[in-house]
């Protein structure tokens, strides 16, 4: 059993060393040279004094390099962070300030897009552009890997499966980004659970279609590695275009799929699937959003011959749930079911009045334990003891669960139905997103008084982000200046599709903004 | 050639607004509109009912692709091409 997520490489890299491991950008690594150049990096690490659970950032589109440095880091002992390379500099600079990253792996255009006077906990820089340009003293081109040995890792620190892997940073409802921590133990607990349930084979061909900041891509990379399968990463100019990315599935015989619901559906619709040959695709995953049943159900006319799953759970926990689609009842389920707990996992419903729920019909918030669960957020104790709580249904035992913020009723045959969030948090796109965090960010304008977000449900992507915005003294607040000072903040996904200019905002009877109302007013529209 | 000029104008008057609304800021007509994420998979659907309601061209799946959306120049050869088979 591997304690440790580099075990998984090493021992495929002996059983397969020259299988493909990863295919990104029309170039691929079999196991043998992923293993040689994550053991490389690992040494230029540790050279560089990296020391364990020391923080590195990976700030650079998906490539190989990707898997390489995940693996590289891993192996000097450290914890890797991946950052959105589509982030504004001000949100990546906050992030990379916030854990104290001590390297970057990036590529000098990215590089140049940092302050480094904004940064300066980062002491160097491997840069994995193919031919380097001039480097200063504290960037390293990526040639120089060759001249550290790749037949064996770092000397390591005395590693434990509760060491921290990864730091996965999402949206946060104060008005920045939190770090979710998570250890070995945690991923492998789903990597585990993957690996039986899903029976990934060396003959699989695996996507990667999310980002590697967002943690559908840890099943990805991580499994298909466990198995000695291939991960093909998925160019942006083929995600972006449904056609393409159709065709992508066929020529690149993709076995299992993961991904968003309203990726799928954006296939569904635009991706011509039922003119290709699909046929070996055995397996479709997706979590992250509702799906709605309507496309669903055209999903699985569309492939009749591949397995379909729901899979749920949050980052702090990666998956913890999960419901196979069972064709026979799919036209007369009117929700899809987020199903129940994957092995070594518990999961409970908790109602009002603190008692765990076991009737059905009945619903709670849902609790997670066991050993996927996160020991918390980065240099954030509060936070931390508000989300990863103590188990008092578990008393003999000193151990925590996370409280999910998410409301679930708990059906007759066992499974769980999600029925939405307690809180402000919602999900467009897949991308969870705090509206707090959005308007933390508006208010922070000099000219804005108040400002509240509203999502409106979109069956596509969904969820539709939508500000409304009252100035100080009748200040003119002009839209572009607006936008561009979300732009400069927020990653994309959070930027409101419309910024709405209102003298005032309407009120409830208790004084606060009527969200609600402004929902309704424009939905209505 | 006064209606070549117009449809590139339109073309790149939208591409114009929605990189504005992104926070990006002037987009060249050779410039990737998929690298600077002006194009993203909401934007490629707006920007498709935009082409088809305001050249009346109707745009198939199998032609929603990076070599016809790449760039301002790319989308124009594109609509430039239906509407010359039109008449």
């Amino acid at each position: 059993m591997a304690y440790l997520l580099n075990q998984l490489l090493t021992r495929s890299a002996e059983r397969y060393p020259q299988r493909p491991a990863i295919w990104a950008r029309g170039r691929s690594l079999t196991y043998r040279e992923l293993e040689e150049r994550s053991n490389q990096l690992g040494n230029l690490l540790r050279e560089r004094g990296l020391r364990k659970g020391d923080r590195v950032g990976l700030f650079f589109p998906k490539a190989v390099e990707s898997v390489v440095a995940m693996f590289g880091v891993l192996k000097a002992g450290g914890v890797y962070v991946a950052l959105d390379p589509g982030a504004p500099a001000q949100r990546v600079e906050y992030i990379i300030q916030n854990c104290g990253m001590r390297g970057l792996v990036t590529n000098a255009a990215k590089l140049a897009e940092l302050n480094p006077q904004a940064t300066p906990s980062v002491e160097f820089s491997v840069l994995t552009d193919p031919k380097p340009a001039e480097t200063a003293g504290n960037q390293i081109p990526w040639p120089a890997l060759a001249s550290f040995p790749g037949s064996h890792p770092p000397q390591p620190f005395q590693p434990t499966t509760l060491d921290l892997a990864y730091i996965i940073y999402t949206s946060g409802s104060t008005g920045r980004p939190k770090g979710v921590m998570l250890t070995h133990q945690n991923a492998l607990t789903f990597i585990q659970w993957c690996a039986d349930e899903f029976r990934v084979r060396p003959e699989d061909h695996l996507s990667n279609h999310a980002p590697l900041h967002f943690d559908l891509s840890v099943f990805d990379v991580y499994n298909a590695i466990e198995a000695g399968a291939c991960t093909h990463m998925i160019p942006e100019d083929v995600q972006l275009f449904p056609a393409s990315l159709g065709r992508f599935i066929a020529t690149q015989e993709i076995s299992i799929w993961y991904s968003v619901p309203s990726a799928l559906v954006f296939l569904i619709l635009h991706g011509k699937l039922s003119s290709l040959d699909l046929s070996k695709l055995r397996i479709i995953l997706f979590a992250g959003e509702v799906f709605p049943m309507k496309y669903l159900r055209q999903l699985a006319a569309m492939v009749p011959h591949a397995a379909l799953y729901n899979l749920y759970g949050p980052t702090e926990t990666n998956v913890c749930t999960y419901y196979r689609v069972d064709r026979a009842t799919l036209e007369s389920l009117d929700r899809l079911p987020i199903g129940r707990a994957c092995a070594n996992t518990e999961v409970f419903a908790v109602d009002d009045s603190d008692g765990v729920i076991r009737e059905p019909g009945r619903e709670g918030e849902l609790y997670v334990r066991g050993p996927c669960v996160t020991p918390g957020y980065w240099a954030d104790l509060e936070k931390t003891h508000k989300m990863v709580v103590p188990n008092r249904f578990q008393p003999h035992l000193e151990e925590k669960a996370y409280r999910t913020g998410d409301l679930v009723r708990l059906r007759a045959d066992g499974d769980y139905d999600f029925l939405g969030r307690r809180d402000n948090q919602i999900k467009s796109r897949g991308y969870r997103i705090e509206l707090g965090e959005i308007e933390s960010v508006l208010l922070a304008h000099p000219d804005v008084r108040e400002a509240a977000v509203v999502a409106l449900p979109d069956e596509e992507i969904g969820a539709r982000l939508r500000a409304f915005v009252a100035s100080h003294n009748g200040a003119a607040l002009g839209h572009a200046a607006l936008t561009e000072h979300c732009a400069s903040r927020l990653p994309q996904y959070m930027i409101p599709e419309r910024i709405d200019l209102r003298d005032v905002l309407p009120k409830t009877s208790t004084g606060k903004i009527d969200r609600v109302k402004l929902a309704s007013e424009s939905a209505a529209r | 050639m006064q209606d070549t000029q117009s449809t590139k104008d339109q073309i790149r008057q939208w591409v114009q607004e929605t990189a504005e609304r992104k926070g990006i800021g002037t987009v060249t007509d050779e410039e990737s509109l998929t690298e600077n994420g002006v194009i993203d998979s909401l934007a490629i659907f707006r920007l498709v009912s935009f082409l088809e309601d305001t050249f009346g061209v109707r745009i198939a799946d199998e032609e929603i692709v990076n070599d016809n959306f790449k760039s301002v120049d790319d989308i124009d050869r594109l609509v430039q091409s239906k509407l010359a088979r039109q008449v």
